[in-house]
């Protein structure tokens, strides 16, 4: 038989659509079929744990794989293609817009996660529980925030610059503002503080509720909301913020911000104990000059992931195993010294590893004041909708940090944008 | 063309049409299959999604979660929505704001390039260079450039004598930031557009002005400038075509939500922002039909723009030809 065009042609339109029909009938369900595939992100996990559970998960094909850009992105497209997903994923913080769709995840309860509950902190294991008690998250690591500040320049301006000493002067808010203040007049043009976004954050943490009641109820009196802003304001007017607005992106306000720790122009910043690896890395001549104390206002935590298992993996309790292994508190340390995620389990505070004396921060063991502090946490709920709402919030307070908008104006219509996004999504009526 | 006679038409038409029946029409079947593939890659990757984001405009979805279907709530809210309205002036403005300063720049770059000057490759191929690059790591460079404390622009103003801008932080200055990454990006891809276009004159209308004792000034201005005019308004649609679009530059450098006072929220980061970061697919789908009404409405103006002073323009030309 001569291969003519014509019968090439349609030889290759055959094949093309035999290829087609063939694809679309088995699209497998999971990624991997015949493997257990773990989704994370880059820094999410530690390498080295990692690789150690594929050798001793060989049974199981344990598959890790990093996933690029977006993790979200790809589990909600997979999610809604119900194909090609993933045997264990990651969660981020935003775990509780998932708690109304727990249809697709399989409730660790079931696989006898009770057993290892006593071993984490009860705060973080009940922020991935769903309001009614679906354990969608197993935790990974959380974000007890601090007082970061430059032990230094502190010293040379006459201040209180021992931990101690320092956590003892700014026990509340507007003690701290009070010793910004005098600080700033001993070390002019220089900063204490950020941006009022991280005001308003790190305030509205320490405090027991958010934006809703754990029935998912909008709470109408924001009156924690109000008191975090007003703290927000009140620092930009006493003028002790920066203005780095958006200073947690990958974008110029963090070349600012970066530029600001090297030279000494910031000179302390309340912040969650994962900014460590970047001060580290970003303000490496500064090695010695950096303390942490306990932050004003009470502990608080921001952010911290956790590692889920959908429904559609065929061998839950296997992967259960592999979950409950990875995050057991024998291998938190080495996520912690590898990639900063700090530990969920409290009996992984007093590892010898972890107490080593550190260099950056002049020989303090950072572990301690963060360690408290994450103990001392208040468990609060997160709804769906709480990071556009603190969006929306934080957005407000840029405007009126750096294009002069009126603090009362910007409240107003924050509130009232708020609100008109719940009704959207029929939140309120 | 030829002339058809309007008796011959339909006597011979019916002639040649009878034999074109099943076996005829099979017979083109392997052109078909030849075409097809664009036409199912098209339907699978292009129609089908435009239908969805129809379909998925009048639901409420989280990404998740079952559909809630909602009629046109998404679209009455969208009306009412001021973010999205500000998101249309924010593109209109960076548009105008990017357009008119390239359009100069670029021409005077090709008259540059189009009168004798040494190493032409060389300059033509570094004005196509910005052009090329991943606007991502451009947009991290500009951001190092506009940072305020530490940027080298507010360093280059403070040895002028000029205070520092707050390049990322007030409204106007954001607007300014984007648009001159716009310009860096385009100045060279157009100017290479308008060395194209120069050096596709005629000859002799130049020579002509020069015997009747035309400047240069007179010469551009009058025969240049209205010659160049069709390549001019190519280069205008087509930054419009892309204006519309604007969305890396503003989320690279200020984040999702376009940064303060939402001065660099462009109708299309606004859309991502909805759907992509707060999970809020059904009004983003509304969004993006909101944003095609918009880009329908421009381009007819833009069109309407453009066609009336390309007919009195050639016009002109003949006349100048003659």
């Amino acid at each position: 038989m001569t291969l003519t065009r014509r019968r090439f042609l349609t030889g290759a339109a055959a094949l093309g659509a035999a290829a087609f029909g063939a694809a679309a009938c088995t699209s497998p369900t999971t990624a991997n079929p015949g493997r257990i595939t773990l989704w994370y992100t880059s820094n999410g996990l530690s390498e080295q744990v990692l690789g150690e559970a594929v050798r001793r998960f060989a049974a199981d094909k344990l598959t890790p794989s990093q996933v690029s850009g977006e993790l979200e992105q790809r589990l909600l497209a997979a999610l809604a293609g119900e194909a090609y997903l993933p045997d264990i994923t990651m969660l981020g913080d935003d775990i509780a817009s998932y708690f109304a769709d727990t249809e697709h995840f399989v409730d660790l309860n079931t696989l006898g996660a009770a057993e290892a509950k006593p071993e984490y902190l009860p705060w973080k294991w009940q922020a991935g529980a769903s309001p009614d008690g679906f354990q969608l998250g197993f935790p990974i690591d959380v974000g007890p925030a601090a007082l970061y500040y430059r032990h230094d320049l502190f010293a040379q301006a006459g201040l209180p610059s021992e931990p101690d000493d320092v956590a003892a002067a700014v026990p509340t808010w507007d003690d701290y503002f009070d010793f910004g203040v005098r600080a700033q007049k001993k070390l002019p043009g220089r900063y204490l503080i950020t941006d009022t976004k991280t005001v308003f954050t790190y305030s509205l943490a320490q405090e027991p509720r958010k934006y809703f009641d754990r029935d998912n109820h909008y709470l109408d009196d924001q009156s924690q909301v109000r008191r975090a802003w007003d703290r927000a304001v009140k620092a930009f007017r006493l003028g002790l913020t920066a203005g780095y607005a958006g200073s947690q992106s990958q974008n110029g306000e963090s070349i600012d911000r970066h530029a600001a720790w090297n030279s000494g122009k910031e000179l302390s910043f309340v912040n969650a104990s994962w900014i460590s690896g970047e001060l580290k890395q970003s303000a490496p001549g500064t090695s010695g000059k950096w303390r942490v104390c306990r932050a004003p206002g009470g502990a608080g935590n921001q952010g911290g992931s956790f590692l889920a298992i959908t429904k559609y993996c065929p061998d839950p309790h296997a992967a259960f195993e592999i979950v409950k292994w990875l995050q057991s508190p024998a291998n938190q340390p080495q996520n912690y010294l590898e990639l900063g995620l700090f530990p969920p389990s409290p009996s992984v505070y007093t590892d010898p590893r972890l107490l080593a004396p550190e260099p950056f921060f002049g020989g303090q063991a950072t572990m301690e004041v963060f360690s408290k502090t994450a103990r001392e946490v208040q468990s609060v709920y997160f709804s769906p909708w709480d990071i556009t709402i603190s969006d929306t919030y934080t957005d407000a307070l840029t405007t009126v940090e750096s294009a002069g908008k009126d603090p009362e104006q910007a409240w107003n219509d924050a509130r009232a944008s708020v609100e008109r996004l719940l009704r959207r999504q029929g939140v309120l009526s | 063309m030829t002339a058809i006679l309007p008796g011959t038409a339909p006597a011979s038409a019916p002639a040649r049409h009878a034999p074109v029946s099943k076996r005829k029409r099979w017979r083109y079947l392997p052109q078909y299959l030849a075409i097809a593939p664009f036409f199912l890659l098209f339907a699978v990757f292009g129609l089908y999604p435009v239908l969805y984001s129809l379909y998925l405009a009048l639901q409420r979805w989280d990404g998740v979660g079952p559909m809630k279907f909602v009629g046109l709530e998404n679209f009455r809210f969208l009306l009412s929505d001021a973010t999205f309205w500000e998101s249309i002036g924010n593109t209109l403005v960076i548009w105008v704001m990017s357009t008119v300063p390239m359009t100069v720049l670029a021409l005077l770059i090709a008259l540059g390039l189009n009168s004798s000057v040494r190493f032409k490759g060389v300059l033509r191929v570094a004005y196509f260079l910005p052009n090329v690059t991943s606007i991502v790591a451009m947009s991290l460079v500009f951001g190092s450039i506009f940072s305020h404390d530490f940027g080298i622009l507010n360093w280059v103003l403070g040895l002028v004598g000029i205070d520092h801008v707050q390049w990322l932080n007030d409204p106007w200055a954001i607007r300014g930031a984007i648009s001159i990454m716009i310009i860096w990006r385009w100045t060279g891809y157009n100017a290479i557009i308008f060395l194209a276009g120069l050096q596709a004159l005629p000859t002799d209308v130049f020579e002509a002005a020069r015997i009747d004792g035309a400047g240069p000034v007179q010469t551009f201005f009058r025969i240049t400038l209205p010659l160049l005019r069709p390549v001019l308004l190519f280069s205008v649609v087509m930054s419009a075509i892309s204006g519309m679009q604007i969305f890396t530059e503003s989320q690279v450098l200020l984040g999702n939500r376009g940064g303060p006072d939402g001065a660099g929220m462009t109708m299309v980061l606004y859309f991502y922002n909805t759907a992509f970061a707060d999970n809020d697919f059904g009004y983003g789908a509304a969004i993006a039909w909101g944003i095609f009404v918009v880009v329908v409405l421009f381009s007819i103006l833009n069109w309407r723009l453009v066609q009336r002073p390309s007919r009195g323009q050639v016009s002109q030309v003949k006349e100048a030809v003659r």
